[in-house]
C-alpha cells in the first residue's frame, strides 16, 4: 500500500496523496490505539452530544428549529426500528439502533465534507472512523451481542433452541450464521467508506477538478445508505432474535 | 489495512458510553415529547367529537322547534282563513236578507200606489166620461 503514496512524485503540484494503512498511533501501556480514528469519532460525538442538547434543552410542544429538526431524525429512527422489530418491543432498542445509524452516518458524512486533509498529523490523516476496521468490527460485535442479549433475555436458554429448528440438519449453518452476521456488517461498511475515500483520493489525485465532483456526490449517497444498512440489519438481527418460533 | 489493536474494544466502549449519553439527553426526552403531543393530539380530538355532538344536538333540537312553529302558524292561517270566510257567508246572507226585505217592501209601495191611482182614476171616470160626452156632442143633448 506504500507504493500508491509514492504516485504522488509524479504529480507535480502534489494536490493529493494516498495513505492507506498509516496510522497516528497513540500508546497506552502495552497497547497501541489508532488515535486519528478517536479524534475524529470524539469530534463525531461532540456534534451529536451538542445537536441534542441544543434539542432538549428547552423543549415546547409545538418544535421550532433544532427541536423540530431532531425530532424529525428521532422519528425517522423510531419508524425504522419500529418496521424491523415490531409494535410490542421496539421501544427498547431505539437508543441502540438509533445511535449506530446516527455514529455511522455523521462519521461517514464527516469523512465525505469536511476537508480533514487541511489539519496535518504527525501520522496518518484524519478520515471517517468507519473507514478503521477496528470501528465498523467494535459495532458489528456489539450488535452480535445485543441481539444474543435480546434472544437469552426474552427466552432465557431456550433460545439456543432455535439452532435446532425446524431441523437439526441445519445446526451448522445456524452456528455459521453468527459469524457471517458481524462479518458481513463490519466488512460491508468498512469496505465501502473506505473504497468511496479511495476512489475519491485517486481522482482527485489524476484529476484535480470538477471530475471527482460527482464520485463525491455518489461518496454521500453510499454513506447515508450504508448507515441505513447497518441500522436496519441489526434491528433484523434483534427481531430475529426475539420472534416466537412456536407460533 | 486490517491491524487490529485495542481500538477495538476501547471503541466499543466508548459507542455503549455515547448510547447511554444519548439516550439520557436525546431519547429519552423526545420520545417523551413525541408521546406527550400524540396523547394531547388524541385527546383533543375526542374533545373535538364531544363537541361537534353536542352541536348537532343542538341543531336538530332548533330543527324540531323550528318544525313546530311551522305546524303551529300553519293552524293559525287556517283557523283565521276559517273565520273569515264564515264571517263573509253571515254577512252575505245578512246582506241577501235585507235586499230581500226592501225589495218586497218596494213592491208593497208600488202595489198600494197602484192601488190608490186606480181608485182615484175610478172617481174621475164619471166627471171625465162627462166632459167627453159634452165635447162631442151639444151640451143641450146632455141635459
Amino acid at each position: 500500500m506504500e507504493i500508491l503514496g509514492d504516485l504522488t512524485f509524479l504529480n507535480i503540484y502534489t494536490l493529493a496523496e494516498l495513505e492507506v494503512g498509516e496510522h497516528f498511533l497513540w500508546k497506552i501501556g502495552n497497547f497501541t490505539i489508532h488515535g486519528q480514528v478517536f479524534l475524529n469519532s470524539w469530534i463525531v460525538i461532540g456534534l451529536l452530544v451538542i445537536a441534542s442538547l441544543a434539542a432538549t434543552r428547552n423543549i415546547q410542544k409545538v418544535p421550532r428549529g433544532i427541536q423540530n429538526f431532531m425530532e424529525f431524525v428521532l422519528e425517522f429512527i423510531r419508524d425504522l426500528v419500529r418496521n424491523q422489530i415490531g409494535e410490542k418491543e421496539y421501544r427498547d432498542w431505539v437508543p441502540f439502533i438509533g445511535t449506530l445509524f446516527l455514529f455511522i452516518f455523521v462519521s461517514n458524512w464527516s469523512g465525505a465534507l469536511v476537508p480533514w486533509k487541511l489539519i496535518e498529523l504527525p501520522a496518518g490523516e484524519l478520515a471517517a472512523p468507519t473507514n478503521d476496521i477496528n470501528t465498523t468490527v467494535a459495532l458489528a460485535l456489539l450488535t452480535s451481542l445485543a441481539y444474543f442479549y435480546a434472544g437469552l433475555k426474552k427466552k432465557g436458554l431456550g433460545y439456543f433452541k432455535h439452532y435446532i429448528e425446524p431441523t437439526p440438519v441445519l445446526l451448522p449453518i445456524a452456528i455459521l450464521e453468527d459469524f457471517t452476521k458481524p462479518l458481513s456488517l463490519s466488512f460491508r461498511l468498512f469496505g465501502n467508506i473506505l473504497a468511496d475515500e479511495l476512489v475519491v483520493a485517486v481522482l482527485v489525485l489524476l484529476v484535480p477538478l470538477l471530475i471527482p465532483l460527482p464520485v463525491m456526490a455518489l461518496g454521500l449517497f453510499t454513506s447515508a445508505i450504508q448507515a441505513l444498512v447497518f441500522a436496519t440489519l441489526a434491528g433484523a438481527y434483534i427481531h430475529e432474535a426475539l420472534e416466537d418460533h412456536h407460533d | 489495512m486490517f491491524d487490529f489493536d485495542a481500538t477495538l474494544p476501547l471503541m466499543a466502549v466508548q459507542f455503549l458510553l455515547l448510547t447511554a449519553l444519548l439516550n439520557a439527553v436525546f431519547y429519552k426526552p423526545l420520545m417523551k415529547v413525541l408521546d406527550e403531543r400524540e396523547d394531547f393530539l388524541r385527546s383533543g380530538d375526542t374533545g373535538s367529537k364531544d363537541k361537534l355532538a353536542k352541536a348537532e344536538s343542538i341543531v336538530q333540537e332548533y330543527e324540531r322547534q323550528i318544525a313546530e312553529a311551522r305546524r303551529e302558524s300553519q293552524s293559525l292561517v287556517q283557523k283565521a282563513q276559517a273565520e273569515a270566510k264564515e264571517i263573509t257567508a253571515t254577512k252575505v246572507a245578512a246582506a241577501q236578507q235585507e235586499v230581500q226585505s226592501q225589495r218586497e217592501a218596494a213592491t208593497q209601495e208600488i202595489e198600494q200606489q197602484k192601488a190608490s191611482a186606480f181608485a182615484t182614476l175610478e172617481q174621475q171616470v164619471d166627471s171625465l166620461s162627462r166632459q167627453i160626452l159634452e165635447k162631442i156632442l151639444d151640451p143641450e143633448l146632455i141635459k
